[in-house]
């Protein structure tokens, strides 16, 4: 729709510029990667900038690496740039499937997976992925650059922890040192795009050790600690299974909207939990379903 | 006989290259240069208040708008079947969302910035939002001056009450009927509202230009219909049909939505106010959602009747429907139901209760069906059902009661000829009706689902069609009509079947987009009665031309005409077989006799088709004696389904729909109408799912929470079958299929659920999360803290069905 | 302010004034009189705005004209200018389309994906038109159109 409201534009060619300028304007810039978010925030009057700072002439944010053990993805990489990236498909699976119950073509050519994880919706697909990992959001600032693990990085629905003049450069992922697979399962309303009713991450290591991440369940994304104890070095049987299920009224708190009721909600991240935990066992034993392969 | 050429054929699609190259012009694409105006509507934030007061000052002032206009300047009532509806309200708002106001800007941005500016004193009434609640003595009336409204003579609207029309049918004596039954089973079923969701958003462009002539570029599916609600409501101004002109370029999408006027007065309205300059009324997918016709909510009581053998011997079926704040257009949905809500069975006993109700929900309108895909839910979960208790197939159930040609209707009229029984037949060993099948993975279960069902398009007893024809010199041939194609085929269908009478080839024949001017009337493009109604037109236009042709050669060079024939668009003679005259030789230019003088000239042909059979005028209290249906188009339809039983996800494996055509005279165009249709219909028993919050604002509006089917969620397969039983009196023995094809679907979805896990869902729509939580057995509130699209707020099963209002008002 | 944005439209260089508020699809179809791309939803949800920004298929009601400074669009228009391709070809012999409001929207998808990967399984084809809604085919005939157009070139080749 026409855009009523007037802003300016700016677009920066360097990292400091973009810095300089978000710390001038404060909450009255922000900061357009993809767009197909912001777009429609100002298309539809939530938000009201007086600015907008588009990162796109920034060199060396579309960069997709991977050295000494860590990939860096810049804050310019789309997640069709992920779908396609060799080394995202070799050493991090889970992230390209990620992608593929992410929105649509259209969408994904444009979206940046930072941008993902500034938008701070509860129902963020690459929060909980990168949780797993340990991954952390890599910062720029008026006081220099900083890192901030992504368990820290969610404040609320929407919120970040980042401050005026902050500005989110990349994401880094430590590649785990054990044998590892893991599986990523999107609960949706169909096949066709959606947001995620719930998500259920998880990383299966050698020697029986899990990580574990929600999202779309809580304000932010959480990883199940209680459940991973719970876990930790056992290999997995029914009785198991069933224990760790039943800690997950302790790990989230679903509500009810109008996606879905906390009751489906509950019920069903029993079962991608225990759908996804067997799933990636199997695919690190090396029988599991193909990376993509829909559990539910 | 001989064979058709044309006609049972699938030829390229007429307006196949113009879609495939970008080059299909709709409303929005049109340009109307620098001076188009936009304009922005101020709504309604209450679902029912009184207007006290509107100040627009505040916006006149903003540089670049034009005009902002209220009710004040048009305090005129309109309406298809009721006048119950205003081009903006003076009196009182009836739903969130209803325009109060217009902005008219130099550009969109400053009508937007305007309108925020333009301030509205309401005084908040209490909203009817449950239907137990709008039926009470004493509620609160959403029309309070229904009494007053001018309407059709065969809608019955109850003064004093929120009952906007009522349609009784009562045949034979069903009480005696229950009692000769030895079963009876007697539920009730939930339907809620659905949105049509055709991605090109309602649009219309008006110009009122300086010598007074009203011109509108309209998104409709009915350019006649709307010239005539547009010149009733002005005539106050002075405006009659002769000052106004509606054209229709394409339409992406109507599925009803597009029928009748909703936005559309509101173009021409503004343009009345602007005059000399054209202005633009473009609806966003919120409004879209919020602000036209949506499928209305209807809650169902079935009682069925029936001997051991499985002999229907009763039905009594009462329908309550949340018809929305404006039932101008549907109650007629209301009306249609009530005439036919036995489904295609023959049962002695009927009693059949439709009531229209009021709420301040958006108007309910026409939606694929009509009314039909809302019924057929309950009714067709019903009959399987009953014939589980009975002990009885529920496909053999159906065959023993499918009506048969002859048989008597609900209103006593006589069923047309029909291939149910094949329909049922065929679709039953498409889909291995009788064969279990299990799934491989034991936390699936494979459940089959059957249904029946029929339609007739619901029209007024005189809709009309009519069509010119002319040639052009190089023999080929434009047909001017007024139906429109919104995607369902139809100028290809009209260009197949003249081309079979003229044997001029279809890639000649253009069929001319809508143009009041200049195209000849059509009544509407709905009901799945243009391929009868204006094929007949087309077809007596086209054999006006031949005849016309005929007579001419007769003239010029003395052959009789009853020797003559076309063939390969050439005039031939049977007594001379060497005679063939080019058709391109002719139509213009006159045939040249032996002399050196011309006969003939441009050859010019016409035809009209009105059903002279059809009648409305009936027994109000039995709808006995009536002919209003012209006729019924019947089908079947199955769909095997996989649940998985931990997270209720439900996957179509196979849909297959058998749908009686008479005759297709496209079949890839049929089997496309039974692909999209049943896609469509899919989804209203899967997952889309309005919601409302408890004061009746529309909280999903738009794409991302109200879920229309993509390419990843399509059937596996889905399998087309065409029946053909002619109907006497279409064109070559056609009649209309394209409603019938989403009738059936929440139906078989229900009943396979139900084979499948053994849950029988009556309430729609049946999403992974209700059977999911169902078979674990979980309580929850499934209202998700805000409403349903279904305006009642309690469980099913307890809604009364008491209409005690209508007392009142007696 | 207003601001010139150069843009290789179709193969034509194209200049045109905006402020940063116009949207892509406002500009290319009021201001650079390319309407074949359509207003569905405005939100990115419809895909009906769908063009091609330097080859890759993105919705264009999410786009600020400005942004689009330097870079390459094209639409169904482009494509169509030297007669059909083989896919727009095969769309029309498996009469495709019905209302023909999607259709724009997904040839460009087809197009993009054929361009990467020439001969599509039914699932890929699928995938690739996933955010293009059609409320009309069910998309059966879209779908076949687009394999059988990487059938016949594979034949071809």
């Amino acid at each position: 729709m026409a855009i009523a409201h007037q802003f300016g534009y700016l677009k920066p060619s360097t990292l400091r510029e973009t810095v300089k300028t978000l710390a001038r304007y404060g909450t009255r810039a922000r900061v357009l990667a993809g767009g197909t978010d912001l777009i429609s925030l100002i298309a539809e009057n939530v938000i009201a900038p007086d600015v907008v700072v588009d990162i796109k002439g920034m060199p060396g944010l579309d960069r997709i690496e991977f050295k000494n053990g860590v990939l860096t993805i810049g804050a310019l990489v789309t997640f069709s740039d992920l779908r396609d990236s060799p080394v995202i498909a070799k050493k991090f699976p889970v992230i390209r499937e990620m992608t593929g119950w992410l929105a649509s073509v259209g969408i994904r050519n444009r979206a940046t997976m930072v941008g993902n994880l500034c938008s701070a919706v509860p129902c963020c697909d690459s929060g909980p992925v990168l949780q797993v990992y340990d991954a952390a959001v890599l910062v720029a600032g008026p006081a220099g650059r900083h890192r901030v693990p992504l368990g820290d990085w969610f404040v609320g629905p929407r919120q970040t922890v980042l401050k005026r003049g902050e500005i989110a450069t990349g994401v880094a992922v430590p590649l785990p040192r054990r044998k590892h697979a893991a599986c990523f399962v999107k609960l949706r309303r169909y096949e066709g795009e959606d947001l995620a009713q719930a998500s259920v991450t998880v990383l299966a290591l050698a020697g029986s050790r899990y990580r574990v991440s929600f999202g779309a369940v809580a304000p932010r994304p959480v990883r199940g600690t209680k459940i991973e104890a719970l876990l930790d070095g056992r290999p997995l049987s029914e009785t198991l299974l069933r224990q760790a299920v039943a800690l997950l009224p302790e790990e989230i708190a679903p509500i009810t909207d109008i996606r879905a009721t906390k009751e489906y909600r509950m019920q069903m991240v029993g079962v991608m939990l225990e759908r996804g935990l067997r799933a990636a066992a199997a695919r690190l034993a090396g029988n599991g379903p193909a990376y993509g392969t829909s559990l539910i | 006989m001989t064979p058709l050429k044309f006609v049972g054929t699938s030829p390229r699609r007429i307006d196949g290259l113009e879609k495939v190259t970008g080059a299909a012009t709709y409303v929005d694409d049109i340009p109307f240069g620098p001076n188009l105006l936009h304009a922005e509507i101020v709504e309604s934030p209450f679902a029912h208040a009184l207007i006290e007061r509107i100040d627009t000052s505040a916006a006149k002032k903003i540089p670049g708008v034009v005009c902002v206009v209220t009710g004040k300047e048009f305090p005129y009532r309109f309406g298809l079947y009721m006048q119950d509806r205003f081009i903006f309200p003076t009196d009182r708002v009836r739903f969130v969302g209803e325009q109060v106001a217009a902005v008219i800007a130099r550009d969109p941005q400053t009508a937007k910035r305007a309108a925020k500016l333009v301030k509205v004193v309401y005084r908040e009434l209490e909203p009817v939002l449950d239907l137990e609640q709008a039926l009470r003595v004493n509620a609160v009336l959403v029309h309070p001056d229904l009494g007053n409204y001018t309407r059709c003579p065969w809608f019955f609207p109850q003064a004093g009450t929120n009952i906007a029309h009522r349609r009784k049918t009562r045949k034979g004596d069903v009480e005696k009927g229950f009692r000769e039954a030895d079963a009876i089973f007697e539920d009730t079923y939930t339907v809620p509202r659905y949105a049509h969701c055709a991605i090109e958003p309602h649009v219309i462009v008006g110009l009122y230009d300086l010598s007074g002539r009203l011109t509108l570029w309209s998104a409709s599916q009915s350019p006649y219909t709307q010239r005539n609600v547009f010149a009733q409501t002005l005539a106050p101004l002075g405006l009659t049909h002769k000052d106004i002109r509606v054209v229709t370029p394409y339409v992406g999408g109507g599925f009803g939505g597009k029928a009748g006027v909703s936005m559309e007065i509101i173009g021409a309205a503004l343009a009345i106010m602007v005059k000399g300059q054209p202005v633009k009324v473009r609806w966003s997918r919120a409004q879209e959602f919020y602000n036209t016709y949506q499928r209305q909510g209807v809650i169902a009581r079935i009682k069925l009747g029936a001997k051991k053998d499985g002999t229907i011997t009763a039905i009594e079926h009462t329908l309550h429907w949340d018809a929305g704040g404006y039932v101008e257009y549907g109650a007629n949905v209301v009306n249609a139901v009530g005439l036919s809500a036995t489904g295609p069975y023959r049962i002695p006993n009927v009693k059949i209760d439709s009531v229209c109700v009021y709420t301040n929900l958006p108007p309910g309108g026409p939606y694929r069906g009509f009314g039909y895909s809302e019924f057929h839910f309950g009714l067709e979960s019903h009959m399987t059902g009953f014939a589980q208790k009975l002990g009885i197939d529920p496909v053999e159930f159906r065959r023993r009661n499918a009506i048969r040609e002859g048989d008597t209707l609900a209103y006593g009229a006589e069923m047309n000829p029909n291939g149910l029984r094949e329909a049922i037949d065929r679709v039953a060993a498409e889909i291995g009706w009788g064969k279990k099948e299990v799934s491989p993975d034991p936390r699936k279960a494979i459940g089959k689902g059957f249904a029946c069902f029929w339609k007739a398009p619901a029209m007024p007893p005189n809709a009309a069609s009519a069509a010119f024809m002319k040639f052009n010199e190089d023999g080929s041939l434009n047909v001017s009509v007024s139906g429109m194609e919104i995607g369902q085929g139809y100028l290809t269908v009209m260009a197949q079947i003249a081309a079979e009478i003229l044997t001029v080839p279809v890639e000649k024949i253009r069929i001319e987009s809508p143009d009041t001017d200049r195209n000849a009337y059509e009544w509407q493009t709905v009901g799945s009665h243009v391929t009868w109604g204006c094929g007949n037109a087309v077809q007596a236009a086209a054999l006006d031309v031949r005849g016309k042709m005929f007579a001419v050669v007769e003239r010029a060079l003395g052959f009789a005409r009853d020797t003559l024939y076309l063939e390969d668009e050439k005039v031939k003679c049977r007594a001379r077989p060497d005679f063939a005259l080019p058709l391109r030789d002719f139509v213009i230019s006159g045939i040249q006799t032996p002399h050196g003088n011309f006969i003939g000239g441009p050859i010019l042909g016409s035809g009209v088709f009105m059903p002279e059979f059809t009648s409305a005028l009936s027994d109000p209290e039995t709808s006995q004696g009536g002919h209003p249906n012209v006729h019924y188009t019947v089908g079947a339809a199955a769909v095997k389904l996989e649940i998985d039983k931990q997270t209720g996800k439900m996957r179509v494996l196979k849909a297959t729909l058998a749908v009686d055509a008479g005759k297709a005279i496209h079949p890839e165009l049929v089997r496309g109408q039974i692909v999209g249709g049943m896609v469509q219909g899919l989804a209203t028993a899967l997952y889309e799912d309005i919601r409302y919050d408890l004061k009746g604002k529309l909280l999903n509006a738009n794409f991302t929470d109200y879920k229309i089917p993509t390419a990843m969620d399509t059937p596996l397969e889905i399998v087309p079958i065409i029946v053909e039983v002619a109907q006497p009196d279409g064109p070559f023995g056609a009649r209309g299929i394209a409603e019938h094809t989403m009738i059936p679907a929440a139906a078989i979805v229900a009943n396979a659920v139900e084979d499948a896990v053994g849950l029988r869902l009556k309430t729609l729509p049946i999403t992974a999360e209700k059977v999911a939580l169902a078979l674990a057995g979980i309580a929850y509130d499934d209202v998700k803290g805000a409403y349903m699209g279904l305006c009642f707020a309690g469980k099913p099963e307890t809604y009364a069905f008491c209409t005690n209002a209508a007392r009142r008002s007696r | 302010m207003k601001t010139t944005v150069t843009v290789a439209l179709n193969g034509e260089t194209r200049r045109v004034d905006v402020a940063p508020n116009e949207i892509l699809l406002d500009v290319l179809r009021e201001k650079l009189g390319v309407t074949s791309p359509k207003i569905g939803c405005e939100r990115g949800d419809c895909g009906a705005c769908t063009v091609l920004l330097d080859g890759k298929t993105v919705r264009s009601c999410l786009i600020l004209a400005i942004e689009a400074d330097g870079h390459e669009i094209t639409t169904v228009e482009g494509l169509s200018r030297d007669g059909l391709t083989p896919l727009q070809q095969s769309l029309l012999e498996h009469n495709s389309f019905q209302c023909g409001f999607c259709a724009p929207g997904m040839v460009l998808s087809a197009t993009a994906l054929l361009a990467r990967q020439p001969s599509p399984s039914e699932e890929e084809a699928k995938e690739a038109i996933a955010g293009n809604l059609c409320r009309c085919t069910g998309y059966q005939p879209i779908v076949a159109a687009i394999v059988a157009a990487g059938q016949k070139a594979r034949q071809r080749a």
